[in-house]
């Protein structure tokens, strides 16, 4: 439908302005921004690869050390953060009361469905901290701390009344008892 | 401070809650009222003016009432109190003024009939009754004479003041029974000292005076009342049976008796029948017609005339039920029913003077198939422009039923005044349609091939989408005209259930012995079957054998029906939806009857089991037949009944041995010289109750202590002293004898009501020390645990459940007391009062709550409790009548219905009132009033404006990729 001729058309027309100066020819050594612009338009065919530019990426070994470090720290970021979540989740839970009202309700659901969503992605974490040394011992921090944040989750949803603990929660379900006798009578006639 | 604005807040909530009244269009939507009078003792035409359409009515119920004799309605009803106070002794009538004696000569009352309105009353001197008739002075009637065992009074019909009052000479020998006048300015008492002689007082009407004083021998006399009238220019007539003869005796003369013996006159007693004589006077002013009736046989008849002393015999009517005379201006007639086949009688009109028959005024009376024979003639005779004599008759038959008729025999409108006395009833679930029922016995047959079995699929889903569409179109039809105008024809054919079974057949045994069958959505009466030799002081038990949830089976009703003298019972065995008697016959009673017993086991033909207990503790089951039997002796050791015999004080449980005899288990006796036994109350068989326990505040659960064997038993004490009198109420297991609680609620008496329902017990008692009505609620748990929550077995059960009590201050008194009844026991329970006023309260068993706290705590408030008041309070808008009055409500009956949430009830005393009721509001029904246009056009809207944005949406996205 559209065609390719008319897009670059368009395109064109927008660099009019610096068309003057591209007439010419200039060298840029930023790596990023040239391959960002041969991207953009090597599709088009039309435009020579600058000097120095290499079509495949350089492997740089250099900052590899330091990286190391960066991911570790980066990794018990992830296995730690539900258990950071938890003094805040207190404070909710403390603002929230027990009042059972949408509010409260919705924050509850919020604090019950997060912990049990990570729980459910836990093979995703784990590929995410596969890079780690420490990967069991994060893996199992993150466990604990989901499992503590559902744990408050019940706990709230405890003390706001909404889990069937009472008897009176099953009351409902008790079927009447049967009859065993069969009793008739009544004043003579 | 606290507290008032937390029962102020709960008023509020209260009144938000409970505001159960109807909406003015919602009037006559769900409930009918049907008005009765009772038995007609008196009745009499309206004929001061020729156009008059009015026929007064004074009853055996005490009820005097003016009857629009187009309709049939009652333009105006005055209920007077029941029993012998207000019993209706005379009814006289004159121009507009209708006169009446009440409560043994206790009142003379005057009313005006155009509108029901007092002219006057006045209190008579005690005395008890014996006749009262009007005195015509100088051609006009002007007073009223009322004769009593001592005394005779003359008042002015025009403002009942006392004109004078006599003594009766030697009224402790002479048994004064009449009273005559014709105008003459003499009012002659009539006595007898029986079988001696007829004394004869006569008195001015002037003033009181004394004229004469006549003593007649008469030794063969012994009722002057029943033997007597006065005929022609005030001559007494007498009949004798034993000699068989007329007498005569001139009052105006000192004469003696003239004997005219029967034979003189070629005639004939029937053996065994006590001839009876019936005159008329149409005039107070003036002496009787000398031509009257000898009533000589059950069918014979005798139109007699006496003149200068002799009896001439004018016409001879036999065979001849029922004699009537009626007159129209100066004409009097003589009316004759006479038994032309089983079904019908004829009316013919006669002249009076002459005996001969009148031309073209033969007049049919078609019977019913089920209904009782006539007894009496009201014949109100008219004037035609020809100035022949044109009738309309008014016939009562024994079934209390009346009957208003106009010439050839078109029924005008039929009253069944038997209504006005149900005893018992019953609601049963009406039969599916046709092709229903047809679809149904589908799935019973056994299958006789695929290609006919498809073939009748097909055909009876024709059928139904036949049957669906002839509804849509009638209920289109019916749609576009007003609501009154719809008529709600309701005929055997159009009888089904509807979906929600909100329309049932209501089952009504009366005391006259007539059953009904009454459709309970429009109050019409499909079906009626009088029972012939029912006893006066029977005793009825009704009973659903079989309903109709078992196509093909029919389903059936057994009423049993003791004579309390003899104690001997019969069953009578019947369709409830038709009324037909059933093919089947019942055993024979020839033991006297002391109780029944319907179990919930059925025989092959799906009928419950009815036991019957005789005299000498034995049982005999209907159906009787092998299976049964053969159940009965498996189930016997598990089949248990008990009797109350509140003439000896007895309390007694039986167990059903095999060989169907019985052996008494257990024995209570309250001692008969201390209290009585007023009533026994169970459970309803037909109650579920969904929640087994009560949740608490700290949400535990409370269970309740539903035994269904417990009975309430009621007794007052026979020491009526205020300061020593009490009402005991007994809680005891029926199976074994077991007493679960017993309070005595002391200084208090009856008249006792009482609801026994779930795991309580309301009662309401007159409390003698604070003069106040009173109402106390029990209620029963069995604590924290369930000792066995998958049986009950009153053998096992060690524990004694906790009882609560509380009691609370009526402001009324009441006539009847009943609960809510629903399909599943979900909804709340309201108990139905009926009060004296005739309004039926609905009232929240919220309110009888033995729970309720006088200090308001937390957990109460969590619990939904209201704080104890002594004082119930009554709000106007839980009288669910709202201004259909039910005059002197006797018994309130509920059902359910296949709604949840609503359950039928119908109030029944002189009058019927059929309603629904929605204890907790209509929760499974979309509101009277929901706005099905406001949502179908909104949601419609929605739509369209979804398609349409959905539209625009893709033109601008077409647009967008354009550019």
């Amino acid at each position: 439908m559209t065609s390719p001729g008319g897009q670059g058309g368009g395109a064109l027309s927008t660099r009019g302005g610096a068309g003057a100066r591209r007439m010419k020819w200039a060298l840029e050594l930023s790596m990023g921004n040239a391959r960002s612009r041969v991207d953009r338009q090597g599709g088009q065919g039309d435009v020579v690869y600058p000097i120095g530019y290499s079509e495949k990426p350089v492997p740089d070994n250099s900052i590899q050390e330091t990286d190391k470090n960066l991911v570790e720290k980066r990794c018990w970021d992830v296995a730690l953060g539900p258990l950071k979540q938890i003094p805040m989740n207190l404070f909710i839970m403390y603002m929230s009361g027990n009042t059972i009202s949408i509010f409260p309700i919705m924050m509850v659901c919020m604090m019950a469905w997060r912990p049990i969503q990570a729980l459910m992605s836990m093979s995703a974490t784990f590929k995410l901290l596969e890079s780690s040394s420490q990967q069991w011992l994060q893996g199992l921090v993150y466990l604990v701390g989901n499992l503590l944040g559902s744990a408050l989750a019940i706990y709230k949803c405890q003390s706001m009344g909404l889990l069937p603990t009472h008897s009176s929660d099953w009351l409902a379900f008790i079927e009447p008892p049967k009859k065993m006798e069969i009793l008739g009578g009544g004043m003579m006639l | 401070m606290a507290i008032s604005i937390i029962t102020g807040g709960f008023s509020v909530f209260l009144l938000c809650h409970f505001a159960g009244a109807v909406f003015e269009d919602q009037v006559g939507k769900f409930d009918w009222r049907q008005q009765y009078a009772g038995k007609v003792r008196f009745a009499l035409f309206d004929m001061h003016v020729q156009s008059s359409k009015k026929v007064l009515m004074a009853t055996e119920k005490n009820v005097f009432a003016s009857v629009n004799t187009r309709t049939g309605d009652l333009a105006w009803r005055h209920v007077d109190s029941t029993g012998p106070e207000g019993n209706i002794d005379s009814l006289l009538l004159h121009g507009q003024d209708a006169v009446l004696v009440v409560g043994d000569g206790r009142l003379l009352r005057s009313w005006d009939i155009n509108v029901g309105g007092l002219n006057w009353e006045m209190v008579l001197d005690t005395g008890s009754f014996q006749a009262a008739s009007f005195v015509g002075h100088l051609d006009s009637v002007r007073y009223v004479a009322v004769l009593k065992k001592a005394a005779i009074s003359l008042h002015y019909l025009s403002n009942g003041h006392q004109k004078w009052l006599e003594n009766l000479p030697e009224s402790d020998s002479v048994q004064y029974q009449a009273v005559y006048s014709e105008g003459d300015g003499e009012v002659y008492a009539l006595g007898l000292v029986p079988n001696s002689h007829i004394y004869i007082v006569a008195f001015s009407v002037e003033d009181g005076e004394i004229i004469k004083q006549v003593t007649v021998e008469a030794p063969w006399l012994s009722d002057l009342g029943a033997n007597c009238v006065v005929v022609g220019q005030g001559v007494l007539m007498c009949v004798d049976v034993a000699t068989l003869s007329l007498y005569t005796l001139d009052l105006h003369l000192d004469s003696e008796m003239t004997q005219i013996p029967l034979q003189t006159l070629e005639l004939e007693v029937s053996p065994g029948f006590q001839p009876v004589l019936t005159s008329t006077q149409p005039n107070a002013a003036q002496a009787p017609l000398s031509e009257f009736f000898l009533q000589l046989g059950p069918e014979h008849h005798l139109l007699l005339q006496l003149k200068d002393n002799k009896v001439v015999t004018l016409r001879d009517f036999q065979p001849s039920l029922l004699v009537s005379f009626a007159t129209t201006g100066e004409k009097t007639v003589a009316a004759v029913m006479a038994t032309k086949n089983t079904t019908a009688c004829t009316i013919i009109l006669y002249s009076a003077d002459s005996g001969r028959r009148l031309l073209d005024t033969t007049l049919i009376f078609t019977m019913e198939p089920n209904g009782g024979k006539p007894e009496r003639l009201y014949i109100q005779a008219f004037l035609k422009k020809d100035d022949s004599v044109g009738y309309r008759v008014m016939v009562q038959s024994e079934d209390h039923t009346l009957t208003f008729m106009q010439q050839p025999g078109r029924v005008m409108w039929t009253r069944e005044e038997a209504l006005s006395d149900v005893v018992t009833m019953e609601m049963v679930d009406l039969p599916l349609t046709g092709t229903q029922a047809e679809l149904e016995g589908e799935f019973g047959k056994k299958a006789d091939g695929l290609c006919s079995m498809v073939l009748k699929r097909l055909s009876s889903q024709l059928t139904l989408l036949q049957a669906w569409m002839g509804h849509l179109w009638k209920l289109f039809y019916d749609a576009r005209k007003p609501r009154s105008q719809v008529k709600n024809d309701v005929t055997m054919e159009t009888l089904s259930r509807d979906e929600f079974n909100l329309q049932k057949m209501m089952i009504m045994v009366t005391a006259s012995g007539k059953l009904f069958g009454i459709d309970s959505k429009t109050g019409t009466i499909v079906w009626k079957h009088y029972l012939e030799n029912v006893p006066a002081n029977a005793a009825f038990k009704l009973m659903v054998q079989r309903t109709t949830a078992h196509f093909p089976h029919p389903p059936q009703c057994t009423l049993l029906i003791k004579d309390k003298d003899t104690g001997l019972g019969v069953l009578h065995v019947f369709n409830p939806i038709f009324g037909k008697k059933s093919h089947i016959t019942p055993p024979s009673l020839p033991q006297p009857i002391l109780q029944s017993l319907l179990l919930p086991i059925m025989d092959q033909d799906y009928a419950k089991v009815l036991l019957l207990i005789d005299d000498q503790y034995k049982v005999s089951a209907f159906p009787s037949t092998k299976n049964v039997l053969q159940q009965l002796q498996e189930m016997a050791s598990s089949i248990f009944f008990y009797l109350a015999d509140p003439s000896q004080g007895r309390l007694a449980g039986y167990r059903l041995l095999t060989d169907l005899s019985t052996e008494l288990l257990w024995e209570v006796v309250l001692p008969v010289e201390v209290q009585k036994i007023l009533f026994v109350k169970g459970k309803r068989g037909n109650e579920h109750v969904h929640s087994q326990g009560r949740v608490m505040g700290d949400r535990s659960v409370l269970y309740k202590y539903l035994n269904p064997n417990l009975l309430a038993v009621v007794t007052e004490s026979t020491d009526p002293h205020p300061e020593r009198s009490f009402v005991g109420i007994l809680l005891i297991d029926g199976v074994t004898g077991r007493i679960i609680h017993n309070a005595v609620q002391r200084k208090a008496r009856g008249p006792v009501h009482l609801v026994h329902s779930e795991n309580w017990v309301v009662y309401k008692y007159w409390s003698s020390k604070s003069r106040r009505n009173e109402f106390s609620v029990l209620e029963l748990y069995e604590g924290m645990e369930l000792y066995n929550s998958t049986v009950f077995s009153s053998l096992d059960r060690p524990h004694v459940p906790q009882v609560l009590q509380q009691s609370y201050i009526f402001p009324t008194s009441i006539s009847t007391l009943e609960a809510t009844l629903t399909e599943k026991g979900i909804t709340s329970r309201h108990l139905l009062v009926g009060l004296p006023s005739g309004a039926i309260l609905s009232l929240p068993k919220m309110f009888l709550d033995p729970r309720r706290p006088e200090i308001v705590t937390e957990q109460s408030r969590e619990e939904n409790l209201i704080p104890y008041a002594p004082e119930m309070p009554i709000r106007s808008e839980w009288f669910i009548n709202y201004n259909q009055t039910v005059a002197r409500v006797r018994g309130i009956y509920t059902a359910p219905s296949g709604l949840e949430s609503t359950c039928l009830v119908v109030a029944y005393g002189l009058d019927i009132y059929q309603t629904r009721v929605y204890p907790s509001k209509q929760f499974d029904v979309l509101k009277d009033d929901y706005d099905y246009m406001l949502i179908s056009s909104v949601l419609f809207g929605l739509f369209f404006a979804t398609m349409i944005s959905k539209r625009l949406a893709e033109v601008k996205l077409l647009n967008r990729a354009w550019r």
